[in-house]
């Protein structure tokens, strides 16, 4: 993993570079400077900024964070901001590589999301061993420079799948099991420990610290009018995966040669979408861009197969993860989910019926919608969207099966 | 003013009484846990058939929500 970018238009990598790799908290400030005391002191409110640059969550839903903000702050009781960097996708290193690498960036939009709400408090909930090591580390060199202005405590998970879903670091963060929660009550209103609470992906805060810095304008100078600045996306071409920042709106020829995008391609992670065959040398990395081919950005995942890969044979092995990852709470979800992977491997070994094909598209309808969390949904658009955009592939593995080997090129995680 | 029927899954054990006592708004998929039609809206004649449901649901997992 490394973490490259084009020069120049790095905002959350800024700074970093072979020679250094992590930004200690002195060239942090070298690097970014000093937060705008108007924003520090809460004269200015940055929710209004972050609501100018219509700022979203970057953990995959792309939830505008000013409108979770302002519900937080409006709620009665004592606030809490929870920093999501469970990253519990396994094809997703951006979360983990942003906190090794910027740990003060992160820090510094947790402190000013919680100003912003009128929070004393902060959780930050890591994954990775090593990520979590950069962020303690990073906690201990603030404060020996400055007295910490919110008290901050580490919570760690295990990187499973589900428990990067935000009730389930909810959860995580009130001292129970990181699984999905069923609630009516929403968690800006009663989430940790039944404390209104802001839960927000660790980019989405590194953006927030970006933008304190920027303002508004300066914020808009990358990315497009109606998406402003950078994001960070995950690229698997082969093996290892690279995390790449990008104004929102970059061609997604301009990290992946036309000849690697010659094969499959995912993108949005495990919970994505593939897209069909012609579409991605003509794809924009964007809100917008994704969804007019038929795709969604997600957490910022893209997946590059080869041409001499075969889509369901690589993809089987990710469907049997996922429906094992399910946390085994939500009947349709645990049934459905395994149903559904016994048949796509059936398929990729070439002994799927006909019926087992009109099962599938019954399963995906029927899982849809009917869980605590949203990954029956996550699974069901990847294995859709790999057989309606591989039909020749689905059409060759009816008569046995392709005989090209699993290579093994989609990150199964653990 | 519309009433919906709200499925807790995570409580859910596809014991099937839901689709016995309120039919008009609840079948069951594959493996026995509930489908609800029309996102689970229930019409003013059937709410009190749907608070038995509620109510006699063995897991409390149904929730009727206004």
């Amino acid at each position: 993993m490394t973490a490259q970018a084009h020069p120049d238009q790095r905002r959350l990598l800024r700074g970093i570079s072979p020679a250094q790799p992590r930004l200690d908290h002195v060239a942090h400030l070298r690097a970014h400077g000093p937060i705008p005391s108007a924003i520090r002191a809460g004269q200015t409110d940055l929710l209004d900024h972050a609501e100018a640059v219509d700022l979203r969550g970057r953990g995959g839903a792309a939830f505008p964070l000013a409108r979770k903000a302002k519900a937080v702050r409006a709620a009665d009781g004592k606030a809490l901001v929870v920093g999501n960097g469970s990253e519990g996708e396994p094809a997703s290193r951006k979360d983990a590589t942003l906190m090794l690498c910027a740990p003060h960036l992160v820090i510094d939009g947790l402190e000013l999301a919680a100003v912003a709400v009128g929070a004393r408090e902060a959780r930050l909930v890591v994954g990775d061993d090593l990520a979590r090591r950069s962020i303690a580390e990073a906690i201990a060199e603030r404060e020996r420079a400055q007295r910490p202005r919110v008290k901050i405590t580490v919570v760690g998970v295990a990187d499973r799948f589900v428990a990067g879903e935000s009730s389930a670091v909810v959860r995580a963060s009130s001292g129970q099991a990181p699984v999905p929660r069923f609630s009516l009550i929403r968690t800006a209103e009663g989430g940790v420990n039944g404390r209104p609470t802001l839960v927000s992906n660790v980019e989405t805060l590194a953006q927030l610290a970006v933008l304190a810095r920027a303002g508004v304008a300066g914020y808009r100078a990358l990315g497009t009018h109606a998406e402003p600045g950078t994001g960070l996306m995950t690229v698997h071409r082969g093996a290892g995966a690279e995390v790449f920042e990008v104004p929102l709106g970059t061609p997604l020829t301009a990290l992946l040669t036309r000849g690697a995008l010659a094969g499959s391609v995912l993108v949005g992670g495990f919970h994505g979408t593939w897209l069909r065959p012609g579409t991605a040398s003509r794809t924009v990395l964007s809100r917008a861009g994704l969804q007019e081919v038929g795709g969604t950005l997600g957490a910022g995942v893209i997946v590059a197969l080869p041409a001499s890969a075969c889509p369901l044979v690589e993809a089987a092995p990710v469907v049997r993860m996922l429906a094992a990852a399910s946390a085994g709470q939500c009947g349709p979800c645990v049934h459905g989910l395994r149903a559904i992977s016994e048949r796509v491997s059936a398929l990729a070994e070439g002994v799927a019926t006909a019926e087992d094909l009109r099962l599938l598209d019954r399963w995906a309808t029927l899982v849809s919608g009917r869980g605590a969390c949203g990954h029956p949904d996550g699974v069901v658009r990847f294995v859709s969207t790999l057989l309606a955009s591989h039909p020749e592939e689905v059409a060759a593995h009816r008569n046995g099966p392709c005989g090209r080997r699993l290579l093994h090129l989609l990150p199964l995680g653990g | 003013m519309s009433t919906r029927i709200v499925v807790d899954w995570t409580r859910c054990d596809a014991h099937g009484l839901c689709a016995e006592l309120l039919p008009e708004v609840v079948e069951l998929d594959d493996w026995g846990y509930p489908v609800l039609a029309d996102g689970g809206r229930v019409a003013d004649d059937l709410r009190v058939h749907a608070l038995h449901a509620v109510s006699v649901c063995p897991q409390l997992a149904l929730v009727l929500k206004k």
